[in-house]
């Protein structure tokens, strides 16, 4: 396997428990267990109640795009020979949104409110990224 | 009435124009604003007892100098400042040192405030760092980076939504292009001054769709400067002081991911609580100075001022009612589009723009009957929406 040359996510305590997630093919966002509050991205202490009772929770996975864009050129230089790739905000069926990108689709078929699932891309031995792609046959 | 309405005023601008300029030493263009704008007001350097430098991201050193009041000494305001400290919140430090400047003013802990930026974003430092800096800062490490996210795929995320929301056309985003083009053909300061058509934006390649290279704004050297003084110091100075009639703001979230996607709902609040403390209506707005970075900014902002119904601003603006006389001027310096992106300064530039309507020397570009006229400014990758009103009388 290629060295990965792109930059991976920073991995704090809460990040970890994320990306422990992630390895597993488990999307997982937290939940306030005092005022219901969906977080994302984790969070130290609620951002509705300033509570500090969250507990992790796992999503389905699906959801809808919110807006997307495909990058062709002036890329991050570590994407540059990845052009074009494609970025959206998607919301998730739970109440939260995560910035991503959607693969194994055609660009020119994007649309806001496209309904994509995750799937888990991984990237290194320790780190799997979630990205989306169109829900099959909608 | 709010207790602070028109109780100060901006008294004095300066600007040196924007572009590349490799000659042009940090410090010479700081120096040179400063001193313009304590000309301009007609006032004592020894009344400005407070130096609000905001802050400049091209070369951290310059930055440092700026905290370590770098300007007091070389404008020789050692022997009466109080103070010299940073207000620095990206592209909206414009409108936070403005709401700074208003309080010192009016609480009477300060006579006269000189706010100033400087910075060298277009030849202070090179073209992959720029780039690097503008993928990484506001952006997740945790979350977002990994994906090759970067401010200018968030102005495709802004533009992509906009257009699904409202049907507007991309020939109406591009057309925000051609207007603030032909105003920046009117102002010497501007970098980009030759006109440009919106089919010429269209025929520009596509680099993080919908956004085209002919909507992307280009990094520039640039600096400019106001000073801001009570009402009552004001009258005493000039025939035509820029009144501070209204402030309105909110801060929202610092992720692009976590932007509110109703921004009526979240921002639209900061133009009541403006229009409010001026006592205005949209209706009374004779000019609009509206930041941008890129184009669709400017039509989802026309829309939270409620200077048009929402989903026309890009009607509005194809017309050519935003354009050198239309009826709703907007962005007459040309905005970052075409007067280029200073970094922090680009709110700096439209506020400064704003103040120089409403005092009548905008020159070529002069609106008549400038009595109010409303300025924007947003910070980070839309972290926050500040909205300003000043005027000829109080």
């Amino acid at each position: 396997m290629a060295e990965y040359k792109k930059p991976l996510p920073l991995i704090t305590s809460l990040s970890k428990v994320f990306y422990d997630g992630c390895k597993e093919n488990k999307l997982l966002y937290q939940q306030c267990k005092d005022c219901g509050e969906v977080i994302f991205f984790p969070k130290i202490v609620c951002p509705g109640c300033m509570g500090e009772n969250l507990e992790w929770k796992e999503s389905a996975g699906k959801g809808k795009i919110f807006s997307f864009t495909v990058a062709y050129d002036y890329a991050p230089p570590e994407f540059a020979g990845d052009t074009p790739y494609a970025l959206a905000v998607v919301n998730l069926d739970e109440g939260f949104s995560l910035l991503t990108n959607i693969v194994n689709c055609d660009f020119e078929k994007i649309s806001c409110d496209m309904p994509v699932e995750v799937m888990f891309d991984p990237v290194t031995p320790e780190i799997s990224l979630p990205k989306f792609r169109p829900v099959a046959g909608v | 009435m709010h207790p602070i309405r028109g109780k100060a005023a901006i008294v004095g601008i300066g600007e040196v124009p924007t572009g590349h300029y490799p000659e042009r030493s940090f410090i010479d263009a700081a120096v040179r604003v400063g001193t313009m704008a304590i000309r301009d007001a007609g006032i004592p350097k020894e009344d400005i007892d407070t130096i609000i430098p905001i802050g400049a991201v091209a070369n951290p050193l310059d930055n440092a100098n700026l905290v370590c009041s770098c300007l007091v000494e070389e404008m020789g305001l050692g022997k009466t400042a109080k103070s010299n400290f940073q207000v620095m919140s990206g592209g909206s430090s414009s409108a936070n040192s403005l709401k700074t400047a208003v309080a010192l003013v009016n609480s009477g802990l300060s006579k006269a405030v000189l706010v100033l930026h400087c910075d060298r974003l277009g030849t202070g430092i090179d073209f992959e760092a720029a780039i690097t800096t503008f993928s990484k800062s506001s952006i997740s490490q945790e979350y977002e980076s990994p994906y090759g996210f970067s401010q200018l795929a968030l102005a495709g995320l802004l533009q992509q939504r906009y257009m699904h929301d409202t049907g507007t056309t991309e020939r109406q985003v591009a057309a925000v292009v051609e207007s603030l083009r032909k105003w920046a053909g009117l102002n010497p300061n501007a970098m980009l001054r030759k006109p440009r058509t919106a089919d010429e934006v269209l025929d520009s390649k596509v680099i993080s769709s919908p956004v085209r290279k002919r909507m992307m704004n280009i990094l520039a050297d640039g600096a400019a400067a106001f000073i801001v003084t009570s009402a009552e110091r004001a009258g005493d100075l000039t025939d035509t002081p820029a009144y501070v009639l209204g402030m309105g703001s909110r801060c929202t979230n610092f992720t692009c991911t976590a932007q509110p996607q109703d921004l009526f709902k979240a921002w639209g609040p900061a133009c009541m609580e403006a229009y409010d403390m001026a006592e205005i209506k949209p209706t009374d707005v004779r000019v609009a100075e509206i930041y941008d970075a890129f184009p669709t900014f400017i039509l989802i902002s026309m829309e939270l001022l409620g200077l048009c119904p929402r989903g026309t601003a890009g009607q509005i603006v194809e017309a050519g009612h935003t354009s050198p006389g239309g009826k709703l001027p907007v962005s007459t310096n040309g905005a970052m589009m075409a007067q280029g992106h200073t970094g922090a300064g680009g709110g700096m530039a439209i506020l400064v723009e704003a103040a120089r309507q409403v005092m009548g020397k905008a020159g070529d570009r002069q609106v008549k009957n400038t009595d109010i006229v409303v300025e924007t400014a947003s910070g980070g990758v839309g972290m926050d929406f500040h909205v300003g009103v000043l005027g000829r009388e109080v």
